[in-house]
C-alpha cells in the first residue's frame, strides 16, 4: 500500500518478486490497480518500472494485458470480474517476462483471486495497492502489510515522518480486548452501530447516523445515554463524524472509544489516531493488520530528492518496531526472513 | 505511393495511405519573425515529425506568434491489438437501452451522481443525469430505465455515500476534474473505500467522469469505469445497463 502515488510501491513488488525468486517460492501477483505499465496515468512524463515476472508465476489480471505480454501461459480461471481494462484471467506462466498486473479492485474480489491463486499452488501472493487505496490490506483480505512511503509526500523531511507516522498509526490500531470478555462482547454485536454503557441495553443508531451526524445530532445521541463509554461503527467511520463527536464530547466534558472493524473503516486525513486519542476519542479495532515493513523512496519524481538515510533515520526514531528499508540503496541486504 | 491499409501500423492519413502526414497549430510566446518561424520548425522536429514544414504563420499579438505546420509522423499503432472487452462496445440509442433494461433488469436502475469534495463544476454531471443533456441528447433522468438522484457539487464523499445506500443505488457516477494534485485523486479514491467500507462494492457499480478521466486511470482509481470528454448520455447508459445485466446473470 503506497500513502500517495510514486512512493514505490511498483519497486517494492519487483524487490520483493526478486528476493521470493531466489528462494525457490513460487508468487501469485495481482493489482488493485495496474502495475507494471510504462508511463505514469496522471503524468506521462514519469516512466514506470516493468514487472518482470518468473516462469512458473501465478498471475491475475486482464485477458488483454496477459496478450499483450506475449508470455506463453496456461490458463487456469476466467473469473466474472471485469474491469475497466478487461475480464480479469488467473493464469501460470511458461515463461518468464514482464507484464501489466490489473487484477480486481474491490477488496471481496481481491481475497477471491487470491484464493483461487493459492490453491492453484502459490506459495504466496503479493497484492499491489494503487495510488492510496487501503482497502486491500483488511484483515479481510490479506495476511500482512508493506507501507510505501517517500519525499512525494513534502519536500519537507519532517513533514514526510510526519504524514508516514499517522498513516502508519493508523494502521497498527490496536485489537480491542483481544481474548477478553470485552473483546467477545464486542465481536458478537460486529456488524452494528451501537451505543454501549455497562449494565445498560445498547443503543441502536439510526441507519447511516454516522455518515451524515453533525455535533447537534452526536450531542442528542449521547444526552440519552449518559453513561455510555463506547460506540460500535458497522461500516465508514469519516473525519466528519469525529468532528462533530470531538465537539459534542467536549461540550459534555466527556470521553468515548470508538470501535470499527478494522484500520480500513477509519478515514482521517487532517490528525493520526493519536491526535485523536488524545482529544477524548481513542479508535479500536476488533481486528488489526499486522504492518510487516515500511518502504521509503527518498526521490520525488520530476521534482526534489531527500537523503535516504537522514530520512529512514528520521523514520526509524518516529515509527519504533517496523523495518524501515530503502529497496534501492546500497546498503540493502534484503528482507530478513 | 498507393499502399493497402496495415491494421497492425497505423499512421495519419491525408493524400494516400501511409502517408502520415499531420496538420497542427500552436502558438509560440515570441515576435513575429523569421526566427520565430525557425524555432517552430526546429520544436516540430523535436517532437519528432519529419518534413517539418510552415504553411502559415501570423501575428496573434505583439510577442506572440501563431504556427500552422505539417509535419509526417513516423510512428506507427497496431490497431489491430486494440480488441476486447472495453473496446469493441456498440453504444445502444435510448429507446435500446430502455428496452435492454426491461428485458434484462424489469426494474429501474437508480443512479446516484455527484462532483466530489472541493470540485465547483457539476457540469458533466448535469450533462448526464438532467432530462435537458446536452447536443440534444437526453440524460438519463429522460429515460424510461433510471430514476436519477443529482445531488450536485461539492458533495462530501460521506453524504454521497449515505444517500446511495438510502435509495439503494445500483450506480454511483462522480466527476472531478483530476490534476496532478493529489488532493483531487484522494476525493475519488476516498469515495471508492468509503463504499468498500460500508460493505457495499460488489453491489454497486462505480463511474468517474471528468475531462481527464481514462479507462486506465479510473482503474487505478478503483472505479468500475471511467468517461471522459466526448460522452454522451447513452455512452454511460450502455454501459450501466449492459454492466448490470452480467452481474444479474453471474453473480459473483
Amino acid at each position: 500500500m503506497g500513502l500517495a502515488k510514486n512512493t514505490g510501491k511498483t519497486v517494492t513488488l519487483i524487490v520483493l518478486l526478486q528476493e521470493l525468486g531466489a528462494a525457490g517460492r513460487t508468487v501469485g501477483v495481482t493489482s488493485v490497480g495496474r502495475d507494471g505499465e510504462e508511463h505514469d496515468v496522471i503524468d506521462s512524463r514519469i516512466e514506470k518500472p516493468r514487472v518482470r515476472l518468473l516462469s512458473g508465476s501465478l498471475v491475475a489480471t486482464t485477458d488483454d494485458l496477459l496478450r499483450a505480454s506475449g508470455i506463453p501461459h496456461e490458463l487456469l480461471e476466467r473469473t466474472a470480474v471485469r474491469t475497466p481494462l478487461g475480464r480479469v484471467l488467473i493464469a501460470r506462466l511458461r515463461g518468464s517476462g514482464a507484464i501489466e498486473v490489473a487484477g480486481p479492485a474491490a477488496a471481496a474480489d481481491v481475497r477471491m483471486v487470491s484464493d483461487a491463486m493459492l490453491a492453484h499452488g502459490a506459495d504466496q501472493v503479493l497484492i499491489d495497492g494503487a495510488i492510496d487505496r487501503r482497502a486491500a490490506s483488511s484483515p479481510e483480505v490479506s495476511d500482512g502489510l508493506v507501507i510505501a512511503t517517500g519525499a512525494i509526500l513534502s519536500r519537507d523531511p519532517a513533514e514526510v515522518v510526519a504524514r508516514t507516522r499517522d498513516a502508519v498509526e493508523l494502521v497498527r490500531l490496536a485489537e480491542v480486548g483481544r481474548g477478553g470478555d470485552d473483546g467477545l462482547a464486542l465481536r458478537a454485536v460486529a456488524g452494528r452501530s451501537l451505543l454501549l454503557a455497562q449494565d445498560r441495553e445498547p443503543v441502536e443508531l439510526e441507519p447511516r447516523f454516522v455518515l451524515t451526524s453533525d455535533a447537534a445530532a452526536i450531542g442528542r445521541l449521547l444526552d440519552a445515554s449518559p453513561e455510555a463509554r463506547r460506540l460500535t461503527v458497522a461500516g465508514a467511520l469519516p473525519e466528519s463524524f469525529l468532528d462533530g463527536l470531538l465537539l459534542a464530547l467536549r461540550q459534555r466534558r466527556r470521553e468515548l472509544a470508538v470501535v470499527v472493524a478494522d484500520p480500513t473503516r477509519a478515514f482521517l486525513t487532517r490528525h493520526g489516531p493519536g491526535w485523536y486519542a488524545a482529544q477524548g476519542v481513542q479508535i479500536e479495532v476488533l481486528s488489526e493488520i499486522s504492518l510487516r515493513a515500511v518502504t521509503v523512496n527518498p526521490v520525488a519524481p520530476r521534482s526534489h530528492t531527500l537523503d535516504s538515510a537522514e530520512l529512514r533515520a528520521l523514520l526509524r526514531a518516529a515509527i519504533p518496531g517496523v523495518p524501515i528499508f530503502d529497496v534501492l540503496h546500497p546498503e540493502y541486504r534484503g528482507a530478513p526472513r | 505511393m498507393r499502399r493497402e491499409l496495415d491494421l497492425t501500423a497505423v499512421t495519419p492519413y491525408a493524400d494516400h495511405m501511409g502517408d502520415g502526414l499531420v496538420q497542427m497549430s500552436f502558438t509560440l510566446p515570441v515576435p513575429y519573425s523569421l526566427a520565430a518561424r525557425k524555432a517552430a520548425l526546429e520544436l516540430a522536429g523535436k517532437m519528432g515529425f519529419e518534413d517539418p514544414e510552415v504553411v502559415h504563420y501570423e501575428q496573434l499579438t505583439a510577442g506572440y506568434t501563431y504556427f500552422v505546420m505539417y509535419g509526417r509522423c513516423v510512428q506507427t499503432v497496431d490497431f489491430s491489438a486494440l480488441r476486447g472487452e472495453g473496446f469493441d462496445i456498440e453504444y445502444l440509442s435510448e429507446d435500446e437501452i430502455d428496452r435492454f433494461a426491461e428485458e434484462h433488469i424489469g426494474r429501474r436502475i437508480v443512479v446516484v451522481g455527484a462532483s466530489t469534495g472541493s470540485d465547483t463544476h457539476s457540469v458533466g454531471i448535469d450533462a448526464m443525469l438532467n432530462l435537458k443533456g446536452y447536443h440534444g441528447h437526453h440524460g438519463l433522468e429522460g429515460y424510461r430505465a433510471f430514476e436519477t438522484h443529482n445531488l450536485g457539487s461539492q458533495v462530501p464523499n460521506s453524504v454521497l455515500v449515505a444517500k446511495a445506500i438510502e435509495v439503494g443505488a445500483d450506480v454511483i457516477l462522480v466527476s472531478q476534474t483530476v490534476t496532478q494534485r493529489n488532493l483531487h485523486i484522494h476525493n475519488l479514491t476516498e469515495l471508492v473505500e468509503m463504499v468498500e467500507a460500508e460493505g457495499r462494492r460488489r453491489e454497486m457499480i462505480l463511474a468517474c467522469g471528468g475531462p481527464r478521466v481514462t479507462n486506465e486511470l479510473a482503474k487505478e482509481l478503483g472505479y468500475d469505469a471511467g468517461f471522459s470528454k466526448g460522452t454522451y448520455p447513452n455512452h454511460l447508459a450502455t454501459f450501466i445497463v449492459r454492466e448490470l445485466a452480467a452481474r444479474v446473470s453471474a453473480p459473483r
